[in-house]
C-alpha cells in the first residue's frame, strides 16, 4: 500500500492556497513598484490592523461554514461586545469583567443562532438574517445611536502596543487562527466539524452528536466575533453602532474565495485569511493609485460567482458552444 | 359499466366540497392569519395610542411601503420559483445612479424613465442568466451582483449625488401616486399568479422542480423571467424613490433586499418556494410598516424595531417549519 | 401494441437489463413483476423517456420509437405514474391535471373554464367526485394518484405505466383503484402494472412477465399459469456458486429483543441473535425492517420494548453513539446518504467512528490511524492508490468494504447489515458474503436484512420474514425454500 502523502483533495485545496497567496503577491509586488509607501513598515502594519478585526469575522465564519451553516450575524455580533463592554464600563464596571461580559454576549449570541437551527431546525441563512438585526438592534439601544470613546488608559493603548515590532492585535488575530486549525486539524471535535459539513446524516449514524457540535461550532463562532470587537474597539478607540454592518458580506466572500465550500465538508482558515488580505491589499493598493476603490466590490464580486461556480462555468459555457453541433434529435427510429 | 355503489361512502372528506363550512375554508386562506395579526395590531395600538388612526398617520407609513413594497413583489416571484434576489437594492441604485448620468446632461424624462427601467431589466436578466446557467446557488450568485453592481456604479458615480432633480421628476414620489403604482403592481401580480399560467407554474417550479421539467414547464425561462422581472420593479421603485426624496444617491436601496426578504417570509411564503403569494407579501410589509409606526409613536425606542423585526421573521419561519414538518 | 426487442442497459458495474423481449398487447392490462433489482424500474425509466440510451428496440403500434424526453413520450401517448407521485402541493386538482399544458385564453390567462369543465369530465370518468378546484396538498395519498391518473388520461394516453401504485394505499383504496384500471381498459387503453406484489397481479392484471437479474424470464397469460410458477420464475437461480460455503456455530446469546414497537413502523418484534450466526430479515420494500433496525441501533427512539445485549440488560439506545460505544454497529442501506463523507478521504472516512481510540486526549494521533487504516485496507484488499484519496472515487464494492471496516474498527461484535450488497458487482458481492462469514467465525453475530431472496436463503442460518410492521414466521436454513418465503411475503401466512 502506498503511503506517500497523495492527497488529490489537499491537492487542489493547496492549489486555491497557492494561488491566492500567489495573487496576494504579486499585488504586493506591483504596488510596492507603483508606490514608494507600499511595501513600508508602516502602511504594511496599518494594513493588518486594519484587516485584524474582519479577519477574526473570517476565522469564525469559516468555522461556521466548514461545518454546514451559515452565518450573518458576525458582524452584529462583532458591534455588541464593543457596545456591551462600553456600557458596562461606562456604568463602572470594572474593565476586566466588562471585557469578560462582552465576549459573554458574543457566546450568547451564538447559542441564540444554535437553538434557533438545530433545536429549530430552522434554516441558517434565515436565522442569521434575523439574529442579525435583533442584535444590531440591541446595540443600537445600548449606545443610543452614540458613539462611545471612553475607556480605562491601559485598553486604549493595547491597540499601539506592540510586542517585538508586531501590533499585539496582529498577535491575538494569527494567536486565534493557529488556535482554530489546530483545532480543525488535528482535534477529534474538528474532524467531526469537517463530518457534519461533508454530511450530517452520515455524522449522525456513526455516532457523532450532531446537535452539540453544531451548538458549540455556533458558540464559538460568537466568541471569537465578539473578540474580533474588542479588537476592532481597541483599534480605532471608540465603539460604534454601526461596527461590521458590511462585514457579513464582505467575510463571506473571503471565505468562499479562500476555497471553503458553501456546503460545508471542506475549508481553509488560511485560505479565508488569504481572501481577506486580498481584499485588503486591493483596496490599499487603489488607494494608494488614486483609482476608485470600488473597483475592489466589483472584482470580489467577479471572483465570487468564478470561485463557487468554476467547474459549472466551464462544462456550460463549453456546453453552449458544442450545443450547436449536437442539435441533432436522436432518431426516433 | 356498474357503477360501484360503496365508492360513494367511502370517499374521504376532503373530496366533498365543504358544502355550509365556508366559514371553516375562510379560515384556511393562508393570508387570513396574518391579516387577523394587522388588525388586533391596530386595535392595540389606536387604543393605547391617541391619534393613531388619523389619515395623515397612515400617510407615512404607506409612503414608505410603496418603494420597499414594490421591490418585494418581485422577491416573492424569485423566492416562489425556489431562488432568491440578494442584489435588488443594488440594483435599483444602479438604475436610478446610471440612468441619472443623463438627466444632468439634459436628456428629457420620458426618454431617462425608459432608461432607467431597461438597466433594472438588463441587470435583471444578467442574474437570471447566471443563476440558470451556473450550478450555484442564486444566493451566492446575487450576492456577487449585488457587489459587481454597487461597485460599478460607484466608479461611474464616483460617490457624488445628482442633486437637484428638474421637478417634473417629483411628480411619483407625491400624492396618490406612489400608491396607485403600488395598487397596479399588486394588482397586476396577484392577478398573474393566480391567473395565468405562467404565474401558477412558479409554483411548481419551487414546489417539485423535477416533476415541472417532465411535465413540460418550460422551467428555465421562467426562471429567468422572474429575475428580469425583480429587476424591473426594482427599478421602478428606483423612480418613485427619487420623486420622493428629490435627489439620487449612491446609495439608495441599502437594506432593501434584506427588508424585502422579511416582509416575504412573514407574510406567509415559505423560503424554500413552492408556496406563498403576493398578497401576504403585502401584508407582511403593511404588518412591519404598523409595528414601525405604532412603535414610533409609543415612543418606544426606534432601536428596538430590528429585535422585533427579527422575531417576526423567526416566528413566520417557524411556523412554515412547523407546517412543512406537519407533512 | 408495444414490443421490446433486445432492450438492454448499463450502469457503472451494473447491468440492468440484459436482451429483454417481449411484448404487450393492445387494451391489456399487463402486469410485470420480478424482485428489487431485477429490472423493472430501468425498463419503466425507458420506456418513459428518462433513459433515452438504451441499446434494442421499441416499437409502438409497429412504428419504432425512442423517447427522448418524458414530454416526447407524453406527447406519443405514454404517460406514467411513478410510486413517488409527481404532483404539485400548493396547486388545485385541475392545475396539477394540466401542468405545462394549460389551456389560455389571450395573454396566457388561464382558461379555467375550460379546465374545470374537462377536469370534470374525467373525474366523472374515473368516478372520483373530487372538487377540480381543491388544493391537491389537502388530498389522501390515493386521491393525489386519481389526480396523477386524470393528467394522464387528459394527455390522450394510450399507454399509461403503473408502478408500485398500490405502495401507499389501505385496501379499501385498492379496491377503487382497480375499478379505475378496469374502466381505463374497458376505454382501450392499455396498463403496465408493475409490482411486486402477486396476489394483486392475478387479481387484476390479464398477463404476466417475470423479470429476473435484469433477464426476461417469460411472459404468460394469467389464466395459463400460477402464482406459484410466477414466484418460482422470480427467485429460481441456482444458489450453489454465488455463495461462500458456510460452517455455523450456535455461540452464546449476544442480543436478544422483545416486543419492540413503534408505532406506524413495527410492533410485537421479538428474536434472538447468537455469536457464530447471521440471521436474515426477508421482506418487501416497506416491511419495516429497516426501522427495526434503526431503532435497535438508537438511530430512531423506540416506543416500546425490551434489548438484552451480552447479557447485560440495556435500556433502549437513544443514540448511535451509545450503541457503537455497548459494541452494536449498523450498515446503513443507504450507501451514498449515510455511509460515506464523499469529499472526504478514506482514512477520514474509516476512522470517523473510532476517533476516540486513535487520539491523546484532544489530538488525533496520525501515525495511530493510518496503521489502522491500512491494516484493514489490506486485509480486506482495497483497490486503491492511497489512503489519502476522496472516498468518492473507489468503486461500490470498494466503498463498501471501506464502511465495512470503519464497523469493524469499532470492535463490534453484533453487527447489522442493511442491503450490503444493493448496487455492487457480482465478484464484490462475493466478497462482502466472505467477510461475513469471517465475522461469524470469530463468534461475532449479524443481522442481515436484505430485500434479494437468494442472497438471504444463501447466507442466513435462520430467516425471519417481516411484513407490514411484523415477524410473521422464522424458518430455519434447511425448512426455507423460496417458494415457501416468498408465499409467506406476499400471502400473510401467519406463523
Amino acid at each position: 500500500m502506498n503511503n506517500r502523502v497523495f492527497n488529490p483533495r489537499a491537492t487542489s485545496q493547496v492549489r486555491t492556497l497557492l494561488i491566492l497567496a500567489a495573487v496576494n503577491i504579486i499585488i504586493m509586488v506591483a504596488l510596492s513598484f507603483l508606490s514608494r509607501t507600499f511595501l513600508t513598515y508602516g502602511n504594511m502594519t496599518a494594513v493588518m490592523m486594519r484587516m485584524s478585526e474582519l479577519a477574526m469575522l473570517a476565522i469564525a465564519e469559516t468555522i461556521v461554514i466548514i461545518s454546514g451553516g451559515f452565518d450573518l450575524s458576525v458582524g452584529a455580533t462583532m458591534a455588541l461586545s464593543g457596545a456591551v463592554a462600553g456600557t458596562l464600563y461606562v456604568a463602572g464596571i470594572s474593565f476586566p469583567v466588562a471585557f469578560t461580559i462582552a465576549l459573554a454576549a458574543g457566546v450568547a449570541v451564538g447559542a441564540l443562532n444554535a437553538f434557533l437551527v438545530v433545536a429549530l431546525r430552522l434554516q441558517p441563512f434565515i436565522v442569521t438574517v434575523a439574529t442579525m438585526s435583533m442584535v444590531r438592534s440591541v446595540v443600537y439601544a445600548l449606545l443610543k445611536g452614540n458613539v462611545l470613546t471612553e475607556f480605562p488608559e491601559g485598553f486604549l493603548n493595547l491597540g499601539y502596543v506592540y510586542l517585538l515590532k508586531i501590533p499585539v492585535i496582529f498577535l491575538i488575530v494569527a494567536a486565534t487562527a493557529v488556535l482554530v486549525i489546530i483545532l480543525l486539524r488535528r482535534t477529534i471535535v474538528g474532524r467531526r466539524i469537517f463530518a457534519i459539513g461533508a454530511n450530517e446524516r452520515t455524522a449522525f449514524i456513526s455516532g457523532i452528536h450532531v446537535k452539540r457540535i453544531k451548538f458549540l461550532v455556533y458558540c464559538l463562532a460568537g466568541l471569537i466575533c465578539a473578540l474580533g470587537g474588542l479588537l476592532f474597539t481597541a483599534r480605532i478607540r471608540a465603539i460604534i453602532p454601526d461596527a461590521g454592518l458590511n462585514a457579513p458580506l464582505e467575510v463571506i466572500t473571503a471565505v468562499l474565495i479562500g476555497g471553503t465550500l458553501i456546503t460545508g465538508g471542506k475549508g481553509s482558515v488560511i485560505g479565508s485569511l488569504l481572501g481577506i488580505l486580498a481584499m485588503f491589499l486591493l483596496v490599499n493598493g487603489f488607494n494608494l493609485l488614486g483609482l476608485n476603490p470600488f473597483w475592489e466590490v466589483i472584482i470580489l464580486g467577479i471572483i465570487l460567482i468564478y470561485v463557487v461556480g468554476q467547474e459549472s462555468i466551464s462544462r456550460s459555457f463549453g456546453a453552449l458552444i458544442n450545443r450547436r453541433k449536437s442539435d441533432r434529435p436522436i432518431s426516433t427510429s | 359499466m356498474m357503477r360501484n355503489n360503496n365508492s360513494q361512502t367511502s370517499i374521504d372528506a376532503s373530496v366533498r366540497p365543504t358544502q355550509g363550512s365556508w366559514l371553516r375554508r375562510f379560515f384556511q386562506v393562508r393570508e387570513i392569519p396574518i391579516l387577523l395579526y394587522i388588525i388586533i395590531m391596530m386595535i392595540v395600538f389606536s387604543i393605547s395610542i391617541n391619534g393613531f388612526l388619523a389619515v395623515k398617520n397612515f400617510e407615512n407609513i404607506s409612503r414608505q411601503i410603496t418603494t420597499i413594497g414594490i421591490v418585494s413583489v418581485g422577491m416573492t416571484l424569485v423566492i416562489l420559483t425556489g431562488g432568491i434576489d440578494l442584489s435588488v437594492g443594488a440594483m435599483l441604485s444602479f438604475a436610478i445612479n446610471i440612468g441619472g448620468q443623463v438627466i444632468v446632461q439634459g436628456w428629457p424624462i420620458w426618454i431617462v424613465y425608459p432608461f432607467m427601467l431597461l438597466l433594472g431589466l438588463a441587470l435583471g436578466l444578467i442574474n437570471g442568466f447566471l443563476v440558470t446557467r451556473i450550478a450555484v446557488p442564486a444566493l451566492i450568485i446575487t450576492l456577487g451582483t449585488m457587489n459587481i453592481y454597487r461597485g460599478i456604479l460607484m466608479v461611474i458615480t464616483k460617490g457624488r449625488y445628482i442633486t437637484p432633480i428638474p421637478s417634473a421628476y417629483s411628480a411619483l414620489g407625491h400624492g396618490f401616486v406612489p400608491f396607485i403604482i403600488f395598487a397596479v403592481i399588486l394588482g397586476l401580480f396577484i392577478f398573474i399568479t393566480l391567473r395565468t399560467r405562467f404565474g401558477r407554474n412558479l409554483f411548481s417550479i419551487g414546489g417539485a422542480e423535477q416533476s415541472a421539467l417532465y411535465s413540460g414547464v418550460p422551467v428555465r425561462r421562467y426562471k429567468m423571467i422572474v429575475y428580469v422581472i425583480s429587476g424591473l420593479l426594482s427599478a421602478l421603485a428606483g423612480l418613485i424613490l427619487i420623486g420622493r426624496s428629490g435627489f439620487i444617491q449612491p446609495q439608495a436601496g441599502t437594506g432593501y433586499e434584506l427588508n424585502a426578504i422579511a416582509a416575504v417570509v412573514i407574510g406567509g411564503t415559505s423560503i424554500f418556494g413552492g408556496s406563498g403569494s403576493v398578497l401576504g407579501t403585502f401584508l407582511g410589509s403593511v404588518l412591519m410598516a404598523l409595528i414601525l409606526a405604532g412603535l414610533t409613536m409609543l415612543a418606544v425606542n426606534p432601536y428596538w424595531i430590528g429585535l422585533i423585526t427579527g422575531v417576526l421573521i423567526i416566528l413566520a419561519i417557524a411556523v412554515d417549519s412547523l407546517r412543512a414538518l406537519r407533512k | 401494441m408495444i414490443s421490446i426487442e433486445h432492450v438492454s442497459k448499463s450502469f457503472p458495474g451494473v447491468q440492468a437489463l440484459d436482451g429483454v423481449s417481449f411484448s404487450i398487447a393492445d387494451g391489456e392490462v399487463h402486469g410485470l413483476v420480478g424482485e428489487n433489482g431485477a429490472g423493472k424500474s430501468t425498463l419503466i425509466k425507458i420506456l418513459s423517456g428518462i433513459y433515452p440510451d438504451y441499446v434494442g428496440n421499441i416499437r409502438i403500434d409497429g412504428k419504432p420509437s425512442r423517447f427522448t424526453s418524458v414530454h416526447d413520450a407524453q406527447n406519443h401517448g405514454l404517460a406514467t405514474i411513478f410510486q413517488e407521485l409527481t404532483v404539485i402541493q400548493e396547486l388545485s386538482v385541475a392545475e396539477n391535471i394540466f401542468l405545462g399544458r394549460e389551456p389560455v385564453r389571450l395573454g396566457g390567462i388561464l382558461d379555467r373554464e375550460a379546465m374545470r369543465r374537462r377536469s370534470t369530465e374525467v373525474l366523472e370518468f374515473l368516478d372520483a367526485p373530487l372538487d377540480p378546484r381543491t388544493s391537491v396538498g389537502k388530498l389522501s395519498v390515493a386521491n393525489q394518484q386519481i389526480v396523477e391518473i386524470c393528467k394522464a388520461l387528459v394527455l390522450d394516453s394510450r399507454i399509461i405505466i403503473m408502478d408500485e401504485p398500490t405502495s401507499s394505499l389501505t385496501e379499501h383504496e385498492v379496491r377503487q383503484l382497480f375499478l379505475l384500471i378496469r374502466r381505463l381498459r374497458d376505454k382501450g387503453i392499455t396498463i403496465l402494472y408493475v409490482s411486486h406484489k402477486i396476489e394483486e397481479i392475478f387479481e387484476i392484471c390479464d398477463s404476466v412477465t417475470v423479470f429476473r437479474d435484469g433477464k426476461h424470464i417469460g411472459t404468460m397469460e394469467k389464466d395459463r399459469t400460477t402464482a406459484d410458477e410466477v414466484i418460482r420464475m422470480m427467485v429460481g437461480r441456482s444458489l450453489s456458486t454465488m455463495f461462500p460455503p458456510r460452517t455455523s456455530s450456535k455461540g452464546e446469546l449476544l442480543l436478544s429483543v422483545r416486543g419492540l414497537r413503534r408505532s406506524g413502523e413495527f410492533q410485537d418484534i421479538d428474536f434472538d441473535l447468537y455469536g457464530g450466526e447471521i440471521i436474515g430479515f426477508a421482506g418487501l420494500i416497506g416491511a419495516g425492517r429497516t426501522e427495526v433496525a434503526r431503532a435497535v441501533f438508537g438511530a430512531t427512539k423506540l416506543e416500546a420494548g425490551e434489548m438484552t445485549l451480552y447479557n447485560r440488560h440495556s435500556r433502549p439506545f437513544r443514540h448511535p453513539d451509545q450503541a457503537l460505544s455497548q459494541g452494536l454497529a449498523y450498515l446503513s442501506e443507504d450507501r451514498k446518504g449515510e455511509g460515506l463523507m464523499l469529499q472526504l478521504t478514506i482514512r477520514e472516512n474509516m476512522s470517523l467512528s473510532i476517533l476516540h481510540k486513535i487520539s491523546r486526549s484532544l489530538f488525533i494521533q496520525s501515525s495511530k490511524e493510518r496503521e489502522l487504516v491500512s491494516s484493514f485496507i489490506s486485509k480486506f484488499k482495497v483497490k486503491l492508490s492511497s489512503m489519502d484519496q476522496l472516498v468518492e472515487s473507489l468503486s461500490g464494492g470498494n466503498q463498501q468494504k471501506i464502511i465495512i471496516s470503519k464497523l469493524l474498527l469499532t470492535e463490534a461484535r453484533v453487527f447489522i447489515f442493511d442491503e450490503p450488497t444493493r448496487g455492487i458487482d457480482v465478484g464484490a458481492k462475493y466478497e462482502i458474503y466472505k467477510i461475513m462469514n469471517d465475522l461469524t467465525a470469530e463468534g461475532k453475530g449479524i443481522i442481515f436484512i436484505s430485500s434479494e431472496l437468494p442472497e438471504v436463503l444463501g447466507i442466513a442460518d435462520r430467516i425471519f420474514c417481516m411484513r407490514e410492521g411484523r415477524i410473521l414466521k422464522e424458518f430455519s436454513r434447511q425448512d426455507a425454500s423460496p417458494e415457501a418465503v416468498m408465499r409467506v411475503l406476499l400471502g400473510g401466512e401467519a406463523a
